[in-house]
């Protein structure tokens, strides 16, 4: 839903456009340097045909050729031409920089706030969609600061110097070029109604023919299973036909009121500018350079005039991008927040859930009333099958939910009261499904922490035991990760992850066990590389696998987001309630994978 | 330029509408030449004192013609070769299409849905781009061009012409050579863009770990990094860029100068007016946009030809998997005799399967057990024609499936998949997939078999509930019995039901064995199931291991055997008891 086209009225438009101006605020220095520069060139556009125009007039018509006068007036002609070349480079180029440096600061916003949104807003908003926003969205917007607003000033500023020109030089007739000014008004307004109407229409049939495309290319197997080719391909023709249609009508559009449309004005400006010419001359003499300079103008005024028409539909889209990424911006849903000034400090790792009653949509609890101790140097497990509220008990540990009924407390302190930095710090968390980033062995245990050594980075791979296989691969610690690690294989990944966690030496750790299949060889590694982490740390773990949690002080079954049995491997068993049927139940899964 | 011989099967055949548009844009370069001339005759005329009302009334009405004449034919033209361009691409874009839907799943498994995607969407507009823009640019540079110096040269003065045009080749090279460069610099931007698409979707997919170590703040950093390279990289490009303008206006000055410093010359010697001079500097004017697009015309033909052999390279690719001659054009009906030797993937050295031989009987129920990846679903794909090229064969009725149509054999077969796909339309559609024109109660009967029918009822939409990204979330197990409605509407000869019930609870899954126990006794049915319950009913179960049958039998027969279906049945009969929360007695 997030990505359809908002519609937005003309007003909602107008606010768009001022908070992304806001964006020009920090840059008022460069912004001030380009538009000198800008002014300087259409100086020294208008001034050059005035050079040809005194030519003509006070020389050549009167075939009188004074050798300075001629010299310095082709000096000053070349000067202008070439210092002019000179500073329309760098006023384009400063006008770039100043949009590129623009979006920048904006796709610098949209992630950091992106980084602060809670999971909540995670969960229930497709990563591709988030990603669209700080690039794509912010991409649509560049290409409006860089083609569209620039060209509108340009050609502003060139409007207004041609205008300025003409009234010094004949008022009259620059009073009556401005009739033109209302009919080029008319045909931007009629262009814009219905082309807001026909490029929005054209757009959308554009996402359906592509959406109607991807479904089709990934539903295939479908399709031809049941023998629906023919019926997809007459859809899919009926909405390319659509999708020409539309087209169509733009070109009609464009091929009447576009470039057409301009030139047929620009025929009457010269028709204006020789008429008047004409008719003057029946009564008064004419100096025929004023007549060249005239004509001169009036083709540099229909230049950007053209150019900013043909990009007025990129700005309708960029209107909508920043709408978006506006709409991303403005979202509340931002992680939990500390308690005012936290000071609390983790120095034992006691670890204390009280009466936590927890709900993700505020309408059924996943978490009823949940209450245990985990003792300093303790390991808690959780075991359960899924949805029975395992995982969110270490979503709230983590802090990566706001809970309100209950609480939980570190060596006796809420852990709302915690600096952020101190839970991060001194909380290691190993998840399930080990995400290993883009990059190297070595920087994905590191991750962006500068200060940590080569050397720690390797003890920590020692001390879990991952150095056996990255001391095998052929790069080691230097052995590219790809996208999300896939040429490693489940086991490998975890320990690299284990690794990651190790580096940073936390006092509490929590497990999330992988379920994923890992090769004995590897399985082996990891068992005895968990028993060490454990060591000397408060853990609560999730454990898929009743094996691994045998010596745990506490095991907690939760079913349905309650605590249905507690007390240790051996008062479980003797208890003969779930525990046991499911201990029951892996052993048989053991035995048969043996067998 | 030999994409213009490539594309000429399409010009031949839009002969009238490009010979007409090219008609047209001749015509309007002829016109464009009029006004300057005008320009020149007036300036004469009052510079010689000799202007009449009715002269300048003449040539402003002529002038005026012109323009409106021009103005019309412009919108033709436009109208003519860009209409055939977007004509172009709607039927290549089809041809695509079919292309897409007659290729095997074979072909979707060595390519990735984006790329095939960006050939349809960006090669595609590179094309209409060379069949509009690039016979536009062909035609109107070289005809306004070619008329403008024509008319410089024959009206005015020849050896003006050839002074001031000296500068006007560096224009085509210099602008077609920033193309180039722009071109390059550009795809390096566009990569460091999609670096930073990378970094985003890595950083967001991975936020759980960002923040488990609290390092927003450094992972921030790191995107100010990529997005500090993004900006060097497009600022490489502005470079580039704004080199445009200036080099182009530096030319045309260039020319402008030579074009009055010569002109006097001429004016003097009496070989021309002031008039004409004036003529001369507008049709310098007129000259920039031919050039410019000469420039632009080697960019976007080098472009247009790249994608198009891509796009035919894409269409070459065979069909592997057609009908033979003489295939018959008769639905499949009876016995089913499974008799493969060995079968392995395409690309893929394993056996999939090896020795793997059973027959059912029509209105018979097989199921079929065992870990995933033991062969179960490859079994099911060669019995859908997905894929052939094994050792042995499979019949069907009187006939090897190879002998059917294609089309015939798919019209016994209702499938239904492992990764239950529904498209985004409404869940009546969905259902009704292979009829679109089924009446209400024939989707009922199927979703009511289905036990999907009471769920649906509930949506505030009902069956016009639109499934999919931008509608209802459905949950697994809704949308694998929309998936067996959906093959139940066709009434098939043979149900398939691939895994299909392992996301439904146990009541649910037995109310749609039952039902379909009672509807489908004429019937064949193949189930394959993790879960034993699912198939415990049938008349002929085989057990698969690595690619090979491992047991067979009936329910009753495996138990006794004590094997490996044995095993799993007891577990999962505790699995069951541990799924409901075992029971507290003990």
């Amino acid at each position: 839903m997030d990505d359809k086209m908002p519609k937005l009225t003309g007003k909602m438009q107008w606010q768009v456009l001022k908070r992304l101006l806001r964006y020009l605020i920090p840059h008022k220095k460069m912004m001030i340097i380009a538009l000198v520069l800008l002014t300087l060139t259409v100086i020294g556009d208008l001034v050059g045909p005035y050079l040809i125009k005194i030519y003509i007039d006070d020389y050549l018509t009167l075939g009188y050729f004074p050798q300075s006068a001629i010299i310095a007036l082709a000096a000053a002609y070349i000067f202008i031409q070439v210092s002019n070349v000179i500073i329309s480079y760098f006023q384009l180029m400063t006008f770039q920089k100043l949009a590129l440096k623009i979006i920048q600061t904006m796709r610098i916003d949209v992630f950091t706030k992106v980084q602060g949104l809670g999971m909540r807003y995670f969960d229930r908003t497709p990563a591709g969609s988030i990603v669209s926003r700080v690039t794509n969205d912010t991409e649509a917007i560049k290409d409006m600061f860089v083609s569209v607003l620039v060209g509108f000033v340009q050609s502003g500023f060139l409007v207004i110097g041609v205008y300025i020109a003409m009234f010094l030089i004949n008022p009259q007739l620059a009073l009556i070029a401005t009739l033109l000014l209302p009919i080029l008004g008319f045909i931007i307004y009629t262009y814009r109604k219905h082309s807001s109407v026909v490029y929005q229409d054209l757009r959308e049939r554009l996402s359906q023919l592509n959406a109607k495309l991807a479904e089709s290319l990934a539903g295939m197997g479908m399709i031809q299973a049941f023998r629906q080719e023919k019926r997809l391909r007459d859809e899919f023709s009926e909405i390319n036909d659509k999708h020409f249609k539309a087209g169509r009508r733009n070109i009609k559009l464009d091929s009447l009121l576009l470039r057409p449309a301009i030139d047929l004005v620009y025929a009457l400006a010269i028709i204006l500018v020789l008429s008047y010419f004409g008719v003057t001359s029946f009564s008064n003499p004419v100096e025929v350079g004023v007549i060249y300079v005239f004509v001169t103008y009036i083709d540099r005024f229909f230049e950007p005039i053209n150019q900013v028409m043909q990009r007025l539909s990129i700005f309708q889209q960029a209107i909508v991008a920043a709408s978006r990424v506006f709409t991303l911006m403005d979202e509340k849903d931002m992680a939990p927040a500390q308690n005012d000034q936290p000071n609390a400090k983790i120095e034992q790792g006691k670890i204390e859930f009280r009466n936590l009653t927890f709900s993700y949509d505020g309408r059924q609890d996943v978490l009823k009333n949940i209450s245990f101790t985990a003792e300093p140097g303790q390991t808690v497990a959780l075991v359960g099958h899924t949805g029975s509220g395992k995982s969110s008990i270490i979503n709230l540990l983590m802090r990566f939910y706001e809970y309100n009924n209950g609480d939980i407390l570190i060596d006796g302190h809420s852990l709302k009261d915690f600096p952020m930095n101190e839970l991060r710090k001194k909380m290691g968390l190993v998840l399930q499904d080990p995400f290993l980033f883009y990059g190297d062995i070595e920087s994905n245990i590191r991750l962006h922490d500068k200060e940590m050594t080569s050397a720690q980075v390797r003890a920590a791979a020692e001390f879990v035991q991952a150095d056996n296989f990255i001391e095998k691969l052929p790069e080691r610690y230097q052995q590219k990760v790809t996208e999300r690690g896939s040429t490693f294989s489940s086991g490998q990944r975890q320990l690299v992850a284990f690794a990651r966690t190790m580096a940073t030496d936390p006092k509490i750790l929590i497990l999330d066990e992988a379920t994923a299949n890992i090769d004995t060889e590897t399985e082996v590694a990891i068992q005895t590389s968990l028993e060490k982490m454990r060591k000397g740390r408060t853990t609560i773990a999730i454990a898929h696998r009743l094996s691994t949690i045998q010596d745990a002080e506490l095991i907690l079954v939760l079913h349905q987001g309650e605590i249905v049995e507690r007390g240790t491997h051996q008062e479980l068993i003797r208890q003969k309630g779930l525990y046991h049927k499911m201990y029951q139940l892996q052993n048989g899964i053991v035995e048969e994978q043996m067998s | 330029m030999k994409v213009f011989l490539d594309l000429a099967w399409f010009f031949k055949e839009r002969k009238w509408h490009y010979g007409l548009g090219i008609v047209m844009l001749l015509f309007v370069a002829f016109l464009s030449i009029i006004s300057p001339r005008i320009i020149g005759e007036v300036v004469d005329a009052i510079n010689e004192e000799r202007l009449t009302p009715e002269l300048l009334l003449q040539w402003l009405g002529l002038l005026a013609g012109a323009a409106v004449l021009m103005y019309i034919l412009r919108y033709y033209w436009r109208m003519m070769i860009f209409g055939s361009a977007i004509l172009l691409a709607r039927r290549m874009r089809q041809t695509l299409f079919t292309h897409f839907s007659r290729m095997s799943p074979a072909f979707y498994q060595k390519r990735r849905v984006g790329d095939l995607m960006a050939h349809a969407t960006n090669d595609l507009s590179a094309v209409q781009q060379t069949a509009g823009a690039g016979v536009l640019t062909l035609v109107d540079s070289l005809a306004t061009g070619g008329f403008v110096i024509a008319a410089m040269a024959i009206t005015i003065n020849w050896k003006l012409t050839l002074i001031a045009l000296l500068p006007m080749p560096l224009m085509v090279l210099s602008t077609s050579y920033y193309g180039r460069l722009l071109h390059k610099r550009f795809r390096f931007a566009q990569e460091a863009f999609s670096d930073l698409n990378d970094k985003s979707q890595e950083s967001i997919s991975g936020i759980k770990v960002i923040k488990t170590f609290g390092q927003e703040q450094e992972d921030t950093e790191d995107f100010k990094r990529l997005s500090q390279d993004v900006v060097d990289k497009n600022v490489h490009v502005a470079k580039v860029d704004s080199l445009f303008d200036p080099t182009i206006s530096l030319i045309v000055g260039a020319c402008f100068f030579l074009a009055i410093s010569f002109g006097t010359q001429f004016i003097l010697s009496e070989e021309m007016t002031i008039g004409d001079l004036v003529a001369f500097n507008t049709y310098l004017g007129l000259l920039v946009w031919p050039m410019l697009a000469f420039g632009w015309l080697f960019n976007i033909v080098e472009r247009g030809r790249a994608s198009y052999d891509r796009i035919q390279q894409l269409l070459s690719e065979p069909v592997d998997i057609d009908d033979r001659v003489g295939a018959l054009e008769m639905k499949p009906e009876g016995k089913v005799t499974f008799a493969i030797d060995s079968f392995s993937f395409p690309g893929d050295e394993r056996k999939a399967l090896q020795n793997v031989h059973f027959t059912l009987d029509r209105g018979q129920t097989l199921g079929i057990v065992g870990r995933t990846g033991s062969g179960k679903t490859a079994i099911l794909k060669l019995l859908l024609r997905e894929f052939e090229g094994y050792e042995g064969h499979i019949t069907y009725g009187q006939h090897d499936i190879r002998d059917y149509k294609k089309e015939s054999l798919l019209e016994a077969i209702g499938y239904v998949p492992q990764d239950h796909f529904l498209f985004s339309t409404t869940i009546g559609l969905n259902v009704a997939f292979t009829n679109v024109k089924a009446t209400q109660e024939e989707i009922e009967r199927a979703t009511k078999l289905a036990a999907i029918h009471d769920d649906i009822t509930r949506f505030t939409e009902g069956y016009n509930t639109i499934v999919g990204e931008r509608g209802v979330s459905l949950s697994g197990g809704q949308k694998q019995r929309i998936s067996i409605a959906r093959a139940l509407m066709m009434q098939p000869e043979l149900l398939i039901l691939d895994d299909s019930l392992s996301a439904v609870d146990a009541k649910t899954e037995e109310a749609i064995l039952e039902a379909l126990k009672a509807e489908r006794s004429d019937e064949t049915t193949i189930i394959t199931s993790h879960r034993l319950s699912a198939i415990q009913h049938a008349h002929q179960i085989i057990v698969m291991e690595n690619g090979t049958i491992k047991e067979k039998g009936t329910h009753d027969e495996l138990m006794a055997l004590e094997g490996t279906y044995y095993e799993m049945y007891q577990l999962q009969q505790l699995e069951s008891l541990v799924e409901q929360g075992g029971d507290h007695n003990g």
